[in-house]
């Protein structure tokens, strides 16, 4: 099909203001938050499911890829269209249909913002517990396709966790229910398998999650440390101990000075580490836990402790945490982020190693991470307008996730494989193993039609 | 400004922005438009691109770089702090120069070298609203010296909606015993319309006309009733004389007991005008004044200071996007609204304008007066 009848065909879907095919547009719609561009052929912005379902059998029709969006934070590459063809953006889909108080539920279109939907439950006295860095901007629909974690995932489980229940658009533009209010469905976990497949198994157009109730009482402590070895073995001192709280976030010297110069956080610019420990849960013997953590940090040599002492505090805390990402690239214009996890006894001895590889490379690396999963996140500083800078980045990354891989982890915790990480793939998986997974892939996708060129790396002849 | 000089001003600035998408949920357009080209993301991207030569300089661009409202919400929610309103105008002086800018700018910036005002009114007719003074003598405002100048503004000298604010901050300002005057005539637009036009360079002969004038009076202080005319000439403008907004003025008297305030029973809300508060840093003088007024409750906007709102009348969109504007205010009215304040207080007079036309559209009940009305309001109180 020629690209003009494509789009006509389009606009008689979702109307004539909701295809865009711009030379500019078709620029803005080839990005994420990860290095690599491309280009779609045509931008499509609908408002329900029978649009999509429409969409996306035309495409099938028309041989077209179909690769959808939401608000494009992702770091992996989830939503750049390598291969061209249709973006699906999501931004219009914003609705929040249902919040069911009595269930613990929610039913909520892709492009709801995730804190848009947390905020809402919370007027409710609920809780929706995922809390990615990026949740003020980050939709639903992407923490569903890259089953995304955050700093409470510690205690409280990533995406897939939550959710219940998905309405898909199939390659051919079948819609189907994956499941919905009720727990533990019988048959194939289908919802259990889309969370995470980055948007190459099927569009989803409503999601329904769990609601948890919210805690009766937080706190936040903040560990400051002369070591990052000393960090860490607080980090694992605490979870040995059996507490688990909600959340054990570290940063190091470097992102604490950018996060410092950026929101001003409170944090000592003098110290090599920080943890943020959370806890939540009732107030009953939650000073019990707070001392027995307290100690815990005494013990591993400690420089302060000190406890947010209102609402406010606390947000200041997270603020910096959160904008860790950003605040860094006011020292180099880019970052690389490595999404390995290892093992939490590990941790001194991979972050040691990963400031060797900084040294080898002469990059600087930042370190900001959920210590308590051991999903390590360090940030290689650079600027992408220099090639030769930029090519040994590539380089260190992938020696990071191989350090990860080699110390029994994985090689990603929750920024999912994109196209950033398809080689990596080879790291932990066989190819009979890749394999297995492309027989799923083409079960659900015999077209190849859904974000092409992600996740799975091809097969060696 | 060409692609070259671009490059030079804004390359390392616009190599910050990580494309995280933390500004996408503080921009009022993408609220409202719904994708990319209508983010700061995607404004800065553009930037990017013209500079590396992956995009071409052309009216394709105009549509997203022309639709900014400079309001600047997205600076404060970016952690590397990139400045997409500098960026933007950037791009439109570089979109002007090859011609691909929106026709009407070129009719403003012939109407501005002709009239020296916006409405395209003979200038001296700048002193017009002087009609709505009640008990001040005509010839106290036009002296030849004074020790503070009051530069009203096109859109408050005017635009019959906003004449009221100028009538009534000089009668507070008489009543104060302040010894000031106004240009009239001599007043000429302080250049803020050709910033947004990305014509900076014809701000130059308004702007030495201005300072020239504000000279010959003797003036130390000027005082600003409209925020995008104190935030020109505190940027751009080369002088020492201190520059003050009405509501930092207001403020001043409130606090030496100049003015006689006398209670009001009113439930107002306070909207910061962008160039007033995040691009100027005047926060707390406003809602001083308006605490300062006996039986005034003051609910704040869930968007207030760094945080507030455009209310769509930013950037010059109104003249290029109208339906975008209309749709941004509106949003602004719902938010007021959700406050339950049957008044809302702002110290703009554009703001004013385009909240007060946007809900009359709409048939929707909104009081809304600027602070200086609501300081005449308590004063005539019996």
């Amino acid at each position: 099909m020629e690209i003009d009848a494509l789009r006509q065909r389009l606009k008689e879907i979702v109307g004539e203001d909701y295809v865009l095919s711009s030379s500019v547009d078709l620029m803005l719609y080839g990005y994420d938050a990860y290095l690599e561009m491309s280009r779609p052929d045509v931008v499509v912005i609908p408002e329900n499911t029978e649009q999509v379902s429409q969409i996306v059998r035309l495409a099938c029709e028309e041989g077209i890829p179909v690769t959808a969006r939401g608000s494009a934070t992702s770091l992996s590459g989830g939503p750049v269209p390598l291969k061209g063809g249709i973006v699906i953006h999501f931004s219009r889909m914003n609705r929040i249909l249902e919040i069911d108080t009595v269930n613990k539920r929610a039913r909520v279109e892709p492009g709801v913002i995730t804190l848009d939907l947390q905020t809402a439950v919370a007027k409710k006295g609920l809780q929706y517990a995922p809390d990615p860095a990026s949740q003020k901007t980050s939709t639903m629909g992407g923490n569903v396709g890259e089953n995304s974690g955050g700093p409470h995932c510690l205690k409280y489980g990533v995406t897939t966790n939550h959710t219940m229940g998905l309405k898909i658009v199939l390659y051919d533009g079948e819609v189907v229910d994956t499941g919905g209010k009720a727990p533990d469905r019988p048959g194939y976990d289908l919802t259990g398998l889309l969370v995470g497949s980055e948007g190459t198994l099927g569009i989803v157009t409503e999601i329904t999650v769990r609601l948890i109730e919210q805690p009766e009482a937080i706190k936040t402590l903040l560990g400051i440390f002369e070591t990052i070895e000393d960090a860490s073995n607080t980090v694992s001192a605490i979870i040995a101990e059996g507490i688990v709280p909600a959340t054990l976030e570290m940063m190091d010297r470097l992102v604490i000075k950018a996060v410092e110069e950026s929101v001003h956080a409170g944090y000592p610019q003098d110290a090599e580490a920080v943890l943020i420990i959370e806890l939540d849960g009732l107030k009953d013997g939650m000073e019990r836990i707070s001392d027995r953590i307290i100690k815990i940090c005494l013990a591993n040599k400690v420089r302060e402790v000190k406890v947010a002492k209102d609402e406010a505090e606390r947000n200041t805390l997270w603020t910096g945490r959160r904008g860790a990402f950003g605040a860094v690239s006011r020292l180099r214009p880019n970052y690389m982020v490595c999404d390995g996890t290892v093992p939490r006894t590990k941790l001194p001895e991979v972050l040691r190693k990963v400031t060797e590889i900084g040294r080898e490379y002469n990059l600087p690396i930042g370190n900001v991470f959920h210590a308590g999963d051991g999903n390590l996140h360090p940030l290689i500083l650079f600027d992408c307008r220099d090639e030769e800078e930029t090519a040994r980045v590539r380089e260190a990354g992938t020696k990071i996730l191989r350090l990860c891989v080699d110390a029994g982890g994985t090689i990603s915790g929750e920024h999912g494989i994109g196209l950033e990480k398809l080689h990596e793939m080879s790291f932990i998986f066989s190819q009979d193993d890749i394999a297995a997974m492309w027989k799923l892939k083409n079960a659900f996708d015999p077209v190849g039609g859904f974000n092409p060129g992600k996740v799975l790396p091809p097969l060696a002849s | 400004m060409n692609i070259v000089q671009l490059k030079k001003l804004q390359y390392e600035e616009v190599a910050k922005c990580t494309r995280c998408g933390f500004c996408l949920p503080n921009c009022p357009t993408y609220a409202v438009r719904r994708n990319e080209a209508s983010t700061p993301r995607g404004r800065n991207a553009i930037t990017r691109a013209v500079i590396e030569g992956r995009l071409e300089l052309s009216a394709d661009l105009a549509e997203a770089i022309f639709t900014c409202l400079g309001c600047g919400a997205c600076t404060k929610a970016c952690f590397p702090a990139v400045n997409t309103k500098d960026l933007v105008f950037s791009d439109r002086s570089c979109l002007t120069e090859v011609h691909a800018n929106p026709k009407i700018f070129e009719k403003l910036s012939e109407a501005l070298n002709e009239y020296h005002n916006i409405s395209e009114d003979d200038n001296e007719d700048r002193a017009e609203w002087q009609e709505y003074l009640k008990d001040v003598p005509g010839e106290f405002l036009e002296k030849d010296h004074a020790d503070i100048v009051y530069f009203v503004g096109c859109v408050a000298s005017f635009f019959p909606m906003a004449q009221k604010i100028p009538a009534d901050f000089a009668t507070i300002m008489y009543h104060a015993g302040l010894d000031f005057t106004i240009l009239g005539g001599d007043e000429w637009c302080c250049g803020f319309p050709l910033i947004g036009a990305g014509m900076p360079e014809k701000v130059t002969e308004l702007k030495n006309h201005n300072v020239e004038k504000l000279k010959s009076v003797g003036a130390k202080k000027a005082v600003f009733s409209c925020p995008s005319c104190l935030h020109t000439w505190k940027h751009l403008y080369d002088t020492d004389i201190e520059l003050l907004h009405a509501s930092q003025l207001l403020r001043d008297l409130v606090s030496q007991n100049k003015l006689d305030l006398k209670p009001l029973e009113l439930k107002v809300t306070y909207h910061d005008p962008c160039d007033l508060g995040r691009n100027t840093g005047v926060f707390e003088e406003p809602r001083e004044v308006i605490k300062s007024i006996p039986g005034i409750e003051l609910v704040e906007l869930p968007n207030n200071r760094n945080m507030s709102v455009c209310c769509g009348g930013g950037g010059n969109v109104e003249m290029v996007a109208p339906d975008l504007s209309a749709a941004i205010a509106q949003r602004k009215i719902e938010e007021i609204l959700s406050t339950g304040a049957n008044t809302v207080i702002s110290s703009c007079q554009q703001c004013l304008r385009t909240i007060v036309t946007s809900a009359r559209r709409q048939n929707i009940e909104l009081n809304a007066m600027d602070l200086t009305q609501l300081v005449m309001k308590s004063l005539s109180q019996k």
